[in-house]
């Protein structure tokens, strides 16, 4: 009941309006960070934002959240602009670029905050500006997050459009008549604008964090632009919140709580996105693996029936499978009618056949193929053929066959069955 | 003749090297041309320089007497293949809506008279049936026709296509032939990068035969001849006459 008492405390309330909103901001505002592959960008750019503050600080002669804010834009713009320059006149490699202007920009902000730290009455604190202190956010912060929270929303629903078109082939929107130079200097104002009004709750070392990981959690998602922003920005607002309570529950920094739920939530992604997810693959591998064992259990039933006798032990001997795994094969394989009932004898049913001659042919067609059409010789293509046997459609395999003018006798001289 | 692009001593250069030298080109309103050289000859920067998207040496480019700044919305460009990143997330209709981009300021939506047209242009290259996949699902030769609805929805009257038919399918291949040949008749005016040299007879009213500089304009029948050929390809023409 500790929680429910905080949350009725003015500073709780300001703290969780505070992190949601920045939370919902940088999710949405992140999607086209990531997309733009400007993730180094974004760290960087809130680093740099420091010394903005510090000659803010210093002008103003107090703690002024404008002041703040202002001096923090400009840091930031500047930041860009010489970013953006080096890397187009200067032969320094982009990523070094980045590194060089932040890490300078940074410097002199540390050196700054340590001068006036020395100095009597002011009072600026480092860890606050590095982590952010959720807890402590004022009125006049809350107002400049709201404020900036709307700008960024809204200039992203203004100019949707030339966000997508930019990200997704600038040249194509240059050539449509977009200034795609100009929206670039116009997401990093806005980065610069979620950069300032995230200060006080994350900080400049984990904003990144709160502008990536949601977006890249749900573009493991979705693969629709629209539902990607309102998937991150209900992502990042599950962390804002969720790290909130955890941090006033745990009487920990809140920052780093909503950086690690927001981290959560990617693993989680990872592992049971429905089309991307490794769960997702692994469960896609077993099935095919289970269909491929199935498949070469008839087929060596074919050749078995054909040669000598088909029996289990037999079977067991050439497939080079368990006892237990092939008894088990034949069991759903005569559920599904490919074998007569019971198993006893193991006889394949006429449907079952049909299904093994299928195998056979597509195996014999890719090896003629290979030998055919590719000029491999005898000796390299059973190997290949055991694998595409059990991938070749059968669209494939008729177009293959009328190449090939559809050929009766395989590389080794086995017959090739012919179709149905 | 109806001069569309008029350009006049266009030398473009990469890094000090020289990549087109000296062109002097009145293209024909209305005509499907194909560009025509060898690898390295300057065909795409040719694009890049008509599109405005690099700072040429010398020269002047104009449509019918307009910068292309102007004319933007009319010169479409539909550029290699390879050069997208086709995990974006985004669908067909998506990118085919794009081409009315151009007709919307950024404040106003786009209508449903926009919608109907990027469905039209889905319809003409038979891709309507693919309409809510994502573009990382398709073959070449089908995310190659979803570029060329794009360039239909925009309704331009000038097409740029840099070599739209590497790496698609011979369906593929024949529908975006019909349709450039439709377009032409209907007064557009297209250049296509072209590398198939036993295709260009069939394929083109008109040739730009370039390597650096410009080595023939013509009609095709005229002057894609034997001797022109030799002057671009030079030594690599023994190897391009076995294809």
């Amino acid at each position: 009941m500790e929680l429910l008492e905080a949350f009725q405390q003015d500073w709780a309330i300001r703290a969780l309006l505070a992190s949601s909103m920045v939370g919902v901001m940088c999710g949405v505002l992140g999607c086209f960070i990531v997309l733009r592959n400007m993730a180094l960008i974004g760290d960087a750019l809130s680093h740099a934002v420091l010394p903005g503050v510090v000659f803010a600080f210093i002008i103003v002669g107090s703690y002024s959240v404008l002041g703040i804010f202002i001096g923090a834009v400009i840091a930031g713009l500047l930041s860009a602009v010489a970013m953006t320059w080096i890397q187009q006149k200067i032969k320094t490699k982009n990523d070094a670029a980045i590194g060089i202007v932040f890490t300078a920009m940074f410097s002199i902000g540390v050196i700054g905050i340590s001068r006036l730290s020395k100095e009597e009455g002011a009072h600026l604190d480092m860890k606050d500006f590095l982590f952010g202190n959720a807890l402590g956010v004022s009125n006049e912060d809350l107002y400049l997050t709201a404020f900036v929270c709307i700008v960024v929303l809204y200039s992203i629903l203004f100019f949707y459009r030339h966000l997508f078109a930019t990200t997704f082939q600038p040249i194509i929107a240059r050539t449509m008549g977009m200034k795609v130079e100009l929206i670039h200097y116009f997401l990093m104002l806005l980065l610069s604008f979620a950069v300032v009004a995230s200060l006080s709750t994350v900080g400049v070392i984990l904003v990144v964090a709160m502008l990536i990981t949601p977006a890249a959690t749900a573009l493991l998602l979705s693969d629709r632009l629209k539902n990607v922003l309102f998937l991150s920005a209900v992502f990042g607002l599950m962390a804002a919140i969720m790290g909130l309570v955890l941090a006033i529950y745990q009487d920990t920094a809140p920052g780093p709580a909503m950086v690690l739920v927001a981290t959560l939530l990617y693993i989680g992604a990872v592992f049971f996105s429905p089309k991307k997810g490794l769960l997702f693959k692994f469960l896609a591998k077993r099935k095919q693996q289970h269909k491929i064992r199935l498949e070469d259990i008839l087929k060596q039933s074919i050749r078995l029936e054909e040669k000598e006798a088909l029996t289990l032990q037999n079977l067991v001997d050439k497939l080079d499978i368990n006892k237990r795994k092939v008894k088990s094969g034949l069991n759903i394989l005569a559920q599904r009618g490919l074998f007569e009932k019971n198993l006893s004898p193991l006889k394949l049913s006429s449907i079952g056949k049909k299904e093994a001659y299928k195998l056979v042919r597509a195996h014999r067609l890719w090896e003629t193929y290979l030998t055919q059409q590719m000029g491999l010789n005898e000796g390299q293509i059973h190997e290949d053929a055991e694998k595409y046997e059990h991938l070749l459609t059968e669209e494939v395999l008729d177009e293959m066959d009328e190449k090939l003018g559809y050929p009766t006798i395989d590389p080794h001289g086995s017959p090739i069955p012919p179709k149905e | 003749m109806n001069t569309i692009i008029s350009i006049k001593g266009l030398s473009v250069s990469y890094e000090r090297k020289r990549v087109l030298t000296n062109i002097f080109l009145e293209i024909e309103a209305g005509k499907l041309h194909g560009v025509v050289g060898p690898n390295g000859a300057g065909k795409s920067t040719l694009f890049k320089a008509i599109l405005g998207l690099i700072d040429a040496d010398a020269g002047k480019i104009t449509f019918e007497g307009e910068e292309i700044e102007d004319v933007r919305k009319k010169v479409v460009y539909v550029p290699q293949k390879d050069d997208v990143d086709w995990n974006f997330p985004a669908t067909v209709f998506d990118i085919v809506l794009m081409g009315r981009f151009p007709y919307r300021k950024f404040y106003q939506r786009l209508t449903r008279e926009d919608k109907k047209i990027a469905m039209d242009a889905l319809v003409d290259v038979g891709m309507d049936g693919f309409k809510d996949r994502q573009i990382g699902e398709l073959s070449g030769g089908q995310q190659q026709r979803v570029f060329l609805a794009r360039a239909l929805c925009q309704e331009a009257t000038v097409f740029l296509l840099d070599e739209p038919f590497v790496g698609v399918d011979v369906t593929t291949e024949n529908k975006i032939i019909e349709i450039l040949k439709r377009l032409a008749n209907e007064g557009k005016t297209l250049l296509v990068v072209h590398h198939d040299l036993s295709k260009v007879h069939e394929y083109f009213d008109r040739i730009i035969l370039l390597n650096q500089r410009l080595i023939a304009y013509g009609d095709t029948n005229s002057a894609f001849t034997e001797e022109n050929i030799a002057k671009a390809y030079g030594g690599q023409l023994t190897i391009l006459h076995k294809t």
